[in-house]
C-alpha cells in the first residue's frame, strides 16, 4: 500500500500510447518484497504494444536463458538499482557466506481441530468452537481427527517427502495463557514426513533469474503436525482477551535444511512453499492472512577457510557458524529483510572482533535490524515427552499412493503446461506471474476464461486467435491494471463476460478500444451483459465503405499540405501513421480500421503499400 | 436387605464416622433416601450397583458435586460433565453417595496430602491409622460402612494399598478396560479406575457394569481386542470348577528383608490355603522388580508435571490474589505456588527435572526401558501370552503360572502420626509390591486374608486357630493382561478357602490333629 501514489501515476500512464522504455524496465522487475497482490499486471499492460512476443517455437529453456542474459545486461546497465548488483559490489559478502534454514508453520485446511471434533473457523464469534479438551478441562482426553492427515500428507508429498509409516505425537511444554494445557502437542521424536526437497527454478525468481544461475534445490528435513494456540486480543493497558476458537487448529511445520545462502532464495523458497501448499489445497490462507508464519535461523562463515574446531553443525550440515533464530515472521518480505539485517549484523559483529551469541531475535517490519529477545540462558527447555494418550499414527502405503495419484498439478508442472504452445502458449514470465498472483486465484480465473472462450469459439477460431496467449494478456494486463489498487475478485468481471468481450474482438465485431471500454464498464459495475451493452450502445463495428475512407482521407490530406509534402517530397513515409491516427480519431468510435486507412492513404499519395 | 434399609444403614454410618474425613462432599440424606425408595419400587433381582450407595473418588468428574482432586486449585470446581464410569453407574441404577477424600491428584500413599485434611482409619477406638493412599477416602468409606462400594483410581497402587490397610477388596483392572474419560489425570499411562468393595462379588458386579469400550477415551481397549481377550484365557476361569489345578506363582524378589512378619505370615497362609485345595505353587523370578519402584517414581512424576501444567487458574479453578506474571515474576508461579500442595509441587519438580534436556536420557528414557523389562518379566512367567503383543511367547503352557500371589503392602497399616512425620520418600516404599503390575498394566486385586497375630513360627497352622487373636492383612493377586475374570475368580475362591478354613476346615483339621 505504501506505493499507492506511484502506482496511481503508473496507471494513468497506462492509458497513454507512448511510454519511455527505460521507465518500463525499471518498473518491470518487482522485488519479492512486493506482496503478490501488488504485482506486475499494470506494468505489463504498458508493454503490450512495444514488446515483441517471443516466437512460439522457442523452447522454454532457451527463453529462460535469454531472460537471464537480458537480466545480466540490465544489471550491468543500471548498477546500484538491483539487489544482485549490491551483492556483487559488497566485498564483505565476498568474504562471508550466509547460511539460512527456514521453519514454516501453516494452518491446515481441515474441518475439525487436531484433537477434538470442534470445527475449525476463521472469523467466527470468539469461543464458539471449543471442545472440553481444547481448553484442557480436567479429565478430558484428545481425540485425534485422522482426516487432518489428508491435507498434511498432500503437502508432504508435494514437498517430495517420504511419508513415515509410523509417526507419533509429543508434548512440548511451556506456560502461556494461549496454551491451555501448558503444552503444545507436536511431533518431535517421530514426524510424519521426512527427507523431502524443494527445487527453485529460475522462473520462481523475480525477473526469471536465479542468483545461482540454474535451479536451486533445498532439502526439507521434516514436516510435522502440531496444534495452534489460542488467539490473544490485547486490550491495553493490561487486559488480554483469549479466543480459543483457534486453539488446536491443525498446523504443519516444515523445516528446511540449512542450505540457503541468499536472502532472496530464502524468500522465494517461502513463497514457493506457500504456493505449493495452496495448490495442493493443504492450507487455509496465505502468509499475509496469518495462516502461515516463518522462523529462520541465520549464521555466517568465512568463505575459503577450512572450518575450525569450533564450527557447528545443524541438521547434519557441518562447518557452520553460530546461528541465531528469528521468530514469527509473517510475510515473505519480512523473511528477506530480516535475513539481510541479521546477516549484516553478524558480519559487523565478527569484523569488529565480536562473537555471535546463540540467541533468539525478533524482527518488526520496517526496522533496520533484528532485536534480541532472549539469550541461550533464557531458552525454554520444552521437556518433550511422548503423549501417553495418543496412539502412534500408522499410515498405510495405499493411502499415500491414493493421495499421490490424486494430487493437484503442482506449480512446476503447471508452468510447463502454461508455456506449452499446444496448450496455453504463455511466456514463462506471464505464466509465473499468473501462478504467483492472488494465492493462485488469478490462475483459476484464467483457466475459467480460457474454458469460456473455448465454448464460444470454434476450434479453428480459437487456435488461429491463440486464445491462451490473448486471455493471458487480458487477465494480466487489462484486468491487472484495473485491479492495481484493489483486492482481486474473480466475480467483479465474471470470466464469461470477459470471454464475450474477447470473443467479439477476435471476430472483429468490436475494435480493441471498444473492448477495453467494455471491460472498464463491467469493472465499474455496469449490470448489463456485454452483448446487450454492445447492442444498446451500437458498438458493433460497422465497416466504412471504401468511398467513405477515401473521402475522409482526402479531406485530411487537403487540410495538412505541409505534412503531405514531408511524406511525398522528403520521403518521410512514417508520417503516414500520423494521418492514420487522425482518421481513427475522426471516425466514429471503432469504425476506422488502421490497416484499411493506411492502404487508402498510400493509394491517394501514390505510395506503394508496405 | 432392601435398598432403603442399606441406604439408612450407610447414612447412619456416615453420621457416625464424620471424623474419619472420608468424604469431601456428600449427597444429602433426603436425596439418597428418595433414590433408595425409588429403587425399592423396581422389581427385585437387580445386581449391585442397582440401588446401592456408591462413593466416587474426588478425581472423577461428576456434575452434581464439585470435583476437587483434593486440591486447592480445584476446590471450587464443578465439572460440566460426568465421567463415563459415573454415567455407567448412574445408568445401572447406582446412587452416588458423594465424593471421597484422597491424596491431592492421587499423589500419596496415606491420604494425608489433601487440601481437605487427612483421611483417618480407625480399627479400634482411639488408634488412628493410615488409610493408605491415594484412594484412602474411598477405602475408609467402604470399610466403615458408609457406602456399599466406591470407585478409586490406581496409578501405582492407590486402590490396592488402601484396601490392604483397611482390610477390604480393592481391584485394579487391566489398563484400558475401564474408561478414563472424566478421570483427572495424574500419570495417564498408568492411571486406572479401580473398584473398592467389602467383598469380591460386589467388585465383580461393578466391574461388569464398568467394563465397556468408550470411544471418548483414546486408550480404551477397542472392541476387537476385547473380543480377543475372552478367547485367550483358554479354560474356565473359575478355579473351583476348572479341569486342572491352578499354577500359582510366588515371586521370589517380593520376599524382601523388611517384610513385616504378619504380612509374611498372611502371604504364606494364602499360599498354604491354595495348596491345600490342590493348586500347585511355583517360585518365579521377576528380576526387574527391584528397579520398578525407582522407574515408577521417575515416570509418574514426569507425566504428572505435564498433566498438571493446565492448572493455571485461567479458564477454571482457583487463582491467587493479585496479578500473575508481572514483569518481575514467572507467569502463573503465584497461582500454582499458592494452590498446589507441597507433595504435588515436589512431584512436579521431580518430573520437570527428569524430562529436562540434561536429564531425560538418564532418567525418563531409562525408566521407560525398565518399564518394558518389568513387563517382559511378567510375560515370561505367565502361562498365557500377553494379548497386546503381536508375537505370542513360545513357552509351553505348563511352564508358566496362571496368577501370581504376593503381599500388597510390606507392612500393616502404620499409625497416622508416624507417617505424617516421616520424610516424603519413605511413603514411596509402600508401593513396592503394587507398582510392578501398574507399570505392566496388569489386573491386580487386594483381598483381606486372616492371619493369627504374633506367631512367627507356625502362622497358618490350623491347630492354633482358637488360641490366637486373628487379624486380616492384604494379599495381592496379579494376572496376565486381560485375565481380569481369572483374577477375580481366584480372589473369590481364595476368600472362600480363607473363610471356610477359618470356620470349618481348620477346625476339622484341628480335630484330626488331636486325634
Amino acid at each position: 500500500m505504501l506505493q499507492q501514489p506511484t502506482r496511481r501515476v503508473l496507471s494513468t500512464l497506462a492509458r497513454r500510447p507512448y511510454v519511455c522504455p527505460a521507465c518500463l524496465r525499471s518498473a518491470r522487475s518487482p522485488s519479492l518484497a512486493t506482496s503478490p497482490s501488488i504485482s506486475r499486471p499494470l506494468l505489463r499492460n504498458l508493454q503490450t504494444d512495444s514488446q515483441a512476443l517471443p516466437q512460439e517455437d522457442t523452447p522454454f529453456r532457451k527463453q529462460l536463458k535469454d531472460a537471464a542474459r537480458k537480466k545480466k545486461k540490465e544489471d550491468r546497465a543500471a548498477p546500484g538499482s538491483k539487489k544482485g548488483s549490491k551483492k556483487q559490489s559488497d566485498p564483505r559478502l565476498e568474504k562471508w557466506e550466509l547460511t539460512v534454514g527456514v521453519e514454516i508453520h501453516a494452518e491446515l485446511n481441515t474441518a475439525h481441530k487436531l484433537f477434538s471434533g470442534a470445527a475449525t473457523s476463521m472469523n467466527d464469534t470468539p469461543n464458539t468452537h471449543v471442545a472440553l479438551f481444547d481448553v484442557a478441562f480436567p479429565g478430558s482426553q484428545p481425540h485425534f481427527q485422522k482426516e487432518t492427515l489428508i491435507p498434511a500428507i498432500r503437502a508432504a508429498i508435494a514437498l517430495n517427502c517420504e511419508i513415515q509409516p509410523r509417526s507419533s505425537f509429543d508434548r512440548k511444554h511451556y506456560f502461556y495463557q494461549d496454551q491451555p494445557s501448558g503444552y503444545q502437542i507436536t511431533q518431535f521424536y517421530e514426524p510424519f514426513a521426512k527427507d523431502g526437497h524443494i527445487t527453485l527454478f529460475p522462473h520462481d525468481f523475480p525477473g526469471g533469474v536465479s542468483p545461482e544461475g540454474g535451479p536451486i534445490t533445498i532439502g526439507i528435513k521434516q514436516v510435522q503436525m502440531e496444534q495452534d494456540t489460542a488467539k490473544t486480543i490485547q486490550q491495553p493497558p493490561s487486559t488480554h482477551l483469549l479466543d480459543f476458537n483457534r486453539v488446536s487448529h491443525p498446523l504443519i511445520e516444515i523445516i528446511t535444511l540449512p542450505q540457503i545462502h541468499n536472502p532472496t532464495v530464502a524468500a522465494v523458497c517461502v513463497r514457493k512453499i506457500q504456493t505449493i501448499l495452496k495448490t495442493v489445497n493443504a492450507c487455509t490462507t496465505g502468509m499475509e492472512m496469518g495462516g502461515l508464519r516463518a522462523d529462520i535461523n541465520v549464521s555466517i562463515r568465512e568463505r575459503n577457510v577450512q572450518p575450525g574446531k569450533d564450527s557447528l553443525s545443524y541438521s547434519g550440515v557441518t562447518g557452520l557458524g553460530q546461528r541465531t533464530e528469528i521468530k514469527n515472521l509473517a510475510s515473505v518480505k519480512a523473511v528477506e529483510d530480516a535475513i539481510v539485517a541479521e546477516r549484516d549484523r553478524q558480519i559487523d559483529l565478527l569484523e569488529g572482533g565480536g562473537v555471535v551469541e546463540g540467541e533468539t531475535r525478533g524482527w518488526t517490519l520496517g526496522s533496520k535490524t533484528t532485536k534480541r529477545l532472549r539469550g541461550k540462558e533464557g531458552e525454554i527447555d520444552y521437556r518433550y515427552m511422548p503423549d501417553p494418550d495418543i496412539a502412534p499414527v500408522v499410515v498405510g502405503k495405499d493411502v499415500v499412493d491414493h493421495l499421490r495419484s490424486t494430487l493437484p498439478m503442482l506449480s512446476d508442472e503447471a508452468m510447463q503446461v502454461l508455456v506449452d504452445v499446444d496448450q496455453y502458449g504463455l511466456t514463462p514470465k506471464d505464466a509465473s506471474t499468473l501462478l504467483a498472483l492472488d494465492d493462485g486465484n488469478r490462475l483459476e480465473y484464467y483457466h475459467d476464461l480460457v474454458l469460456d472462450l473455448q465454448g464460444m469459439l470454434s476450434e479453428e477460431e480459437a487456435k488461429a486467435a491463440r486464445i491462451g496467449k490473448v486471455a493471458g494478456n487480458w487477465v494480466l494486463m487489462e484486468l491487472g491494471a484495473l485491479f492495481k489498487d484493489e483486492t482481486w475478485s474473480a466475480i467483479r468481471v465474471p470470466s464469461s463476460e470477459l470471454a464475450s468481450i474477447i470473443a467479439c474482438l477476435i471476430r472483429k465485431q468490436i475494435t480493441g478500444r471498444t473492448a477495453k471500454l467494455l471491460l472498464v464498464m463491467k469493472f465499474d459495475g455496469e449490470p448489463r451483459p456485454v452483448q446487450q451493452i454492445i447492442e444498446d450502445e451500437g458498438l458493433i463495428l460497422r465497416p466504412l465503405s471504401h468511398q467513405e475512407y477515401v473521402e475522409m482521407a482526402r479531406q485530411l490530406l487537403e487540410e495538412k499540405p505541409d505534412v503531405v509534402d514531408d511524406i511525398v517530397a522528403k520521403g518521410q513515409h512514417k508520417k503516414i501513421k500520423w494521418f492514420v491516427g487522425q482518421m481513427m480519431s475522426r471516425g466514429a468510435e471503432g469504425t476506422v480500421e488502421p490497416g484499411t486507412a493506411e492502404l487508402v492513404l498510400r493509394d491517394l499519395l501514390h505510395l506503394p503499400a508496405e | 436387605m432392601s435398598p432403603l434399609q442399606i441406604a439408612k444403614e450407610c447414612l447412619a454410618n456416615q453420621s457416625k464416622h464424620v471424623r474419619l474425613n472420608a468424604f469431601i462432599s456428600r449427597a444429602s440424606q433426603a436425596s439418597i433416601l428418595a433414590r433408595a425408595s425409588a429403587a425399592q419400587d423396581v422389581a427385585p433381582g437387580h445386581w449391585p450397583p442397582h440401588g446401592q450407595l456408591i462413593a466416587i473418588k474426588d478425581n472423577i468428574c461428576t456434575t452434581d458435586f464439585p470435583t476437587t482432586a483434593a486440591s486447592g486449585t480445584l476446590k471450587n470446581f464443578t465439572s460440566p460433565y460426568d465421567a463415563t464410569v459415573v454415567k455407567l453407574l448412574r445408568d445401572a441404577g447406582a446412587i452416588i453417595a458423594g465424593k471421597t477424600n484422597m491424596d491431592e491428584f492421587g499423589m500419596g500413599s496415606h491420604s494425608i496430602h489433601s487440601h481437605f485434611g487427612a483421611v483417618r482409619h480407625e480399627e479400634e477406638e482411639g488408634t488412628v491409622l493410615s488409610a493408605g493412599g491415594s484412594s484412602g477416602g474411598s477405602a475408609v468409606a467402604v470399610s466403615s460402612g458408609q457406602c456399599t462400594a466406591a470407585l478409586g483410581t490406581d496409578t501405582g497402587g492407590s486402590v490396592r494399598l488402601p484396601a490392604a490397610y483397611t482390610s477390604i477388596v480393592g481391584f485394579k483392572p487391566s489398563y484400558g478396560l475401564l474408561s478414563r474419560w472424566g478421570v483427572i489425570a495424574y500419570a495417564n499411562s498408568l492411571d486406572t479406575v479401580g473398584i473398592i468393595a467389602e467383598d469380591v462379588e460386589t467388585t465383580k458386579h461393578l466391574f461388569m457394569t464398568l467394563n465397556k469400550y468408550d470411544s471418548q477415551d483414546p486408550t480404551s481397549l477397542p472392541p476387537s481386542t476385547r473380543a480377543r481377550l475372552g478367547a485367550t484365557s483358554g479354560f474356565n476361569s473359575d478355579p473351583r470348577h476348572s479341569q486342572r489345578p491352578l499354577r500359582i506363582g510366588i515371586p521370589l524378589e517380593y520376599n524382601i528383608s523388611d517384610l513385616h512378619p504378619d504380612v509374611k505370615a498372611t502371604w504364606k497362609r494364602a499360599l498354604d490355603l491354595l495348596e491345600l485345595e490342590g493348586h500347585t505353587l511355583h517360585p518365579v523370578s521377576l528380576p526387574n522388580t527391584r528397579h520398578a519402584l525407582s522407574a515408577y517414581y521417575i515416570l509418574a512424576p514426569a507425566e504428572a508435571s505435564s498433566n498438571l501444567a493446565k492448572y493455571d487458574g485461567v479458564r477454571y479453578g482457583t487463582r491467587a490474589d493479585g496479578p500473575d506474571g508481572t514483569p518481575t515474576s514467572v507467569l502463573f508461579a503465584q497461582t500454582r505456588g499458592a494452590n498446589l500442595g507441597l507433595e504435588v509441587q515436589r512431584r512436579i519438580l521431580l518430573g520437570a527435572f527428569s524430562l529436562s534436556a540434561q536429564a531425560i536420557d538418564n532418567y525418563f528414557i531409562q525408566a521407560q526401558k525398565i518399564r518394558r523389562l518389568v513387563q517382559q518379566d511378567f510375560d515370561r512367567v505367565f502361562a498365557t501370552p500377553n494379548p497386546l503383543l503381536s508375537t505370542p511367547d513360545t513357552h509351553a503352557e505348563d511352564e508358566g503360572v496362571d496368577v501370581i500371589i504376593s503381599p500388597t503392602a510390606p507392612t500393616p497399616s502404620p499409625l497416622l502420626s508416624t507417617v505424617s512425620s516421616q520424610p516424603p520418600t519413605s511413603a514411596y516404599k509402600n508401593d513396592v509390591f503394587t507398582v510392578p503390575a501398574s507399570l505392566a498394566g496388569l489386573p491386580a486385586i487386594n483381598i483381606p486374608i486372616m492371619v493369627p497375630q504374633g506367631d512367627k513360627q507356625r502362622p497358618a497352622s490350623p491347630s492354633y486357630h482358637s488360641k490366637y487373636s486373628w487379624r486380616t492383612l492384604g494379599v495381592q493377586i496379579i494376572g496376565q493382561y486381560g485375565t481380569d475374570d481369572l483374577v477375580l475368580e481366584v480372589a473369590e475362591a481364595l476368600k472362600e478357602y480363607d473363610e471356610a478354613g477359618f470356620n470349618d476346615g481348620e477346625k476339622v483339621r484341628e480335630v484330626e490333629e488331636d486325634a
